[in-house]
């Protein structure tokens, strides 16, 4: 898949439902062929920032692209979009949606048809193909909908939190499968509020709050910029007394010890440090911080960021 | 369009395949036929007296013919014999081995005055059915003791109209006649279907549309489709649907007249009478003007309750917002009532004019023949402009309705959804 220029570009995009702010002053840019992850608690302008990608919701102010050019009917049918809120025929059975939903995305009707049992195959879903979708359980309703969405094989797909609501299984599957589009050469975009998830898979993270863009980089340059300088060390048999003046402060940790070094300090420094004490180490690693605590720092917890909604507002 | 057929399809078919369309189908003529038998069998069942009733004639003149009369109503009524004391009958009542005896008199024989003795009162079907038997029988006992009995008899049946018709001969007088009860039939059957389709799709349009915008799957359809595209769908697949359910009501009646009744008549030479009804069905050109009608009239609504349930968000809201739509369905109906029974006013015609008036109203005229040609064809052409106005108007509505999630638009905020979607 040849893909030339961007796969989405906001530029100072702002949107607000009556007095509150949803998103505000968004610049983002997505390039083909990466897994990019929008971050951020709920209610910190995700969704809207989605809808806005896909036409559903027109900004008050900035511009939004999509494949180069404005989120128009032609180039909204490049993208496969999984909205937050999960919307399904209720009464229609499953392989007839499937196959309607791939239908009006210009997939011909056999072809749609052995997408999706194909689809339906590989989530462990064939023997449900022909009962109606309100008898699925929600996260089963939410594979049908995933499968609708990459039925038409789309070259960018637009996930919002795609993840929650399914069990682990499921989302390892989900995950495998995504990964497994980025190697076709498809762009991915998904919003979470799960910062692991975001840390396997994200090439690239966007991190918002309130509304506003915290951080956006790639993820490997972001956790060496913010890399602390803590390493974690285990011993084999008795631990040493931990008194080296380069050491900040120690937390046990289970069976490891975290070393906060001062300023300064280099970790090969305190390496030798502890080898000259003649203990057996098991393991030395230079911690790299985790998604969550660099997000914690950047834009404080992330778990009070959950104001009320106004009608008409997505998180 | 290719997608907008998807649409159609996928709206026709899970609604032909709703247990509400095939039972609504069936139903609805079957409802017609049950309702009519359980009426007749109800007032046959409660007829059939369990007990014997008594006749006692004290005027010795009516006895015989009013049993006679009373048997060919369904009693089984035993004439006592003369002189049978009255006492014995009350006990005979008061010990329940008699229900009722009816006492004629002499005030009977002159003013058809008679006496029901029973424990209880009469059931209002037998009421009538007596006094009918009974009042038939002294007025014709009262008759026939005039010299001009017969001329008095034809008097109370009420007279006659004798027709005759100037520059017709008989044959084609009676045509002309069958036509005209055959333009009553279709004018009343086809006012009544126009009148439940509008009402019942148009509805079932507007329950489609918020159901999308409810559970938002309408911002994954419309990722595809441009909103105008999903609205036309939607519409035609739904009267797709109603078209379907007429047809098949049409078929039946067609069926039944061509094939089930000359059967029956050939089975059961008695019923020949009922071969008339087929002169009385309607021609083709009536049903093809039904289509017309049923088309723009349908068109008109169900785009209008399309935009309706754009702009709400739940049904409680969507009731309330429908109701001026269907006061203007239901007010032409109310006035179409009028005409039926009789009451048809030249001002009318015009008020038929109105295009949200139009497919009930002037359907039945037209095929009635009230109203001359031109002004069906000025209907006509007067409907099909206001639904391409319509359309357009709930277009707009319906673009922006379907993704707000909002409170209803008022007038004013309408106003600029249609400006400026």
């Amino acid at each position: 898949m040849t893909q030339n220029g961007t796969a989405v570009r906001l530029t100072g995009v702002r949107k607000t439902f009556g007095a509150h702010t949803a998103v505000d002053d968004l610049d983002l840019t997505i390039e083909p062929g990466t897994i990019y992850g929008l971050l951020g608690p709920n209610g910190s302008g995700k969704t809207t920032t989605i809808r806005m990608m896909m036409g559903i919701l027109l900004p008050d102010s900035g511009r939004v692209e999509l494949f180069g050019g404005p989120p128009d009917f032609e180039r909204r049918s490049r993208v496969g979009y999984l909205p937050e809120e999960r919307g399904v025929y209720e009464k229609m059975k499953v392989l007839d949606q499937l196959v309607f939903f791939g239908e009006i995305r210009g997939v011909a009707r056999s072809l749609a048809r052995t997408r999706a049992e194909e689809w339906l195959e590989r989530l462990g879903l064939s023997e449900w193909a022909s009962k109606k979708v309100q008898t699925l359980s929600k996260g089963m309703q939410q594979k049908v909908q995933f499968i609708s969405t990459v039925l038409h094989d789309p070259e960018l797909l637009i996930l919002d939190e795609p993840f929650s609501g399914l069990d682990p299984i499921n989302q390892d599957v989900l995950e495998e499968i995504v990964l497994e589009e980025k190697e076709r050469g498809k762009t991915i975009l998904f919003s979470t509020h799960l910062m692991e998830q975001a840390e396997r898979l994200c090439e690239r993270v966007c991190l918002i709050s309130r509304a506003r863009k915290v951080l956006d980089d790639d993820l490997k340059e972001l956790k060496r910029r913010e890399r602390t300088g803590v390493v974690a060390v285990e011993f084999d048999g008795e631990a040493p007394r931990i008194a080296w003046p380069e050491v900040l402060e120690v937390e046990q940790v289970g069976a490891a010890f975290h070393l906060s070094l001062h300023d300064g300090v280099s970790p090969e420094e305190i390496l030798g440090a502890v080898l000259a004490e003649g203990v057996s180490l098991r393991r030395f690693e230079l911690l790299e911080p985790r998604l969550h605590e660099i997000f914690v720092r950047h834009a404080g917890d992330p778990g009070d960021d959950d104001s009320a909604q106004p009608a008409g507002g997505a998180s | 369009m290719k997608q907008v057929w998807s649409v159609i399809r996928r709206e026709y078919v899970e609604r032909v395949k709703t247990r509400a369309f095939i039972l609504s189908t069936l139903g609805m003529p079957l409802l017609m036929i049950g309702i009519m038998a359980v009426v007749g069998f109800v007032g046959f069942l409660s007829e059939q007296s369990e007990r014997q009733i008594v006749l006692v004639d004290q005027s010795g003149q009516l006895g015989e013919r009013v049993q006679q009369a009373l048997d060919q109503a369904g009693y089984d009524v035993e004439l006592a014999a003369p002189g049978t004391a009255i006492e014995e009958l009350d006990q005979q009542v008061l010990d329940e081995e008699l229900e009722a005896y009816i006492l004629l008199d002499d005030a009977t024989a002159s003013e058809a005055v008679f006496h029901y003795r029973a424990k209880e009162p009469p059931g209002s079907v037998r009421s009538q059915l007596m006094r009918a038997a009974i009042v038939e029988e002294v007025v014709d006992l009262r008759l026939g003791q005039m010299e001009d009995g017969e001329a008095v008899r034809r008097l109370f049946e009420g007279g006659s109209l004798e027709y005759e018709p100037v520059g017709l001969d008989e044959a084609e007088a009676e045509e002309a006649e069958a036509e005209r009860i055959s333009g009553m039939i279709t004018g009343i059957a086809g006012g009544l279907i126009l009148y439940i389709m509008m009402l019942a799709y148009g509805a079932q349009t507007l329950q489609s549309v918020l159901e999308e915008k409810q559970s938002r799957v309408v911002e994954l359809v419309i990722s595809s489709l441009r909103p105008w595209q999903l609205m036309l769908g939607k519409i035609v697949g739904v009267g797709a649907v109603g078209l379907t359910q007429v047809a098949i009501w049409i078929g039946c009646v067609a069926l039944l007249a061509g094939l089930a009744l000359p059967g029956l008549i050939s089975a059961a030479p008695d019923l020949e009478e009922l071969g008339q009804v087929r002169q009385y069905l309607p021609g083709p050109g009536a049903i093809v003007l039904l289509l017309v009608f049923f088309l723009l009239g349908y068109f008109l609504y169900s785009s209008l309750f399309a935009a309706v349930g754009a702009m709400c968000k739940n049904l409680q809201e969507a009731g309330q917002a429908q109701t001026p739509l269907i006061i203007v369905i239901i007010v032409p109906f109310m006035m179409q009532m009028m005409t039926f029974q009789g009451n048809n006013m030249p001002w009318m015609n015009w008020v038929a004019l109105f295009p949200f008036f139009s497919p009930i109203m002037m359907y039945p005229r037209a095929v009635m023949g009230d109203v001359p040609a031109w002004m069906v064809a000025l209907s006509i052409v007067l409907m099909a402009l206001t639904v391409w106005g319509a359309a357009w108007v709930a277009g707009r509505i319906y673009k922006v309705g379907i993704l707000s999630q909002g409170n209803r638009p008022n007038l004013r905020e309408l106003l600029r959804w249609i400006r400026e979607a």
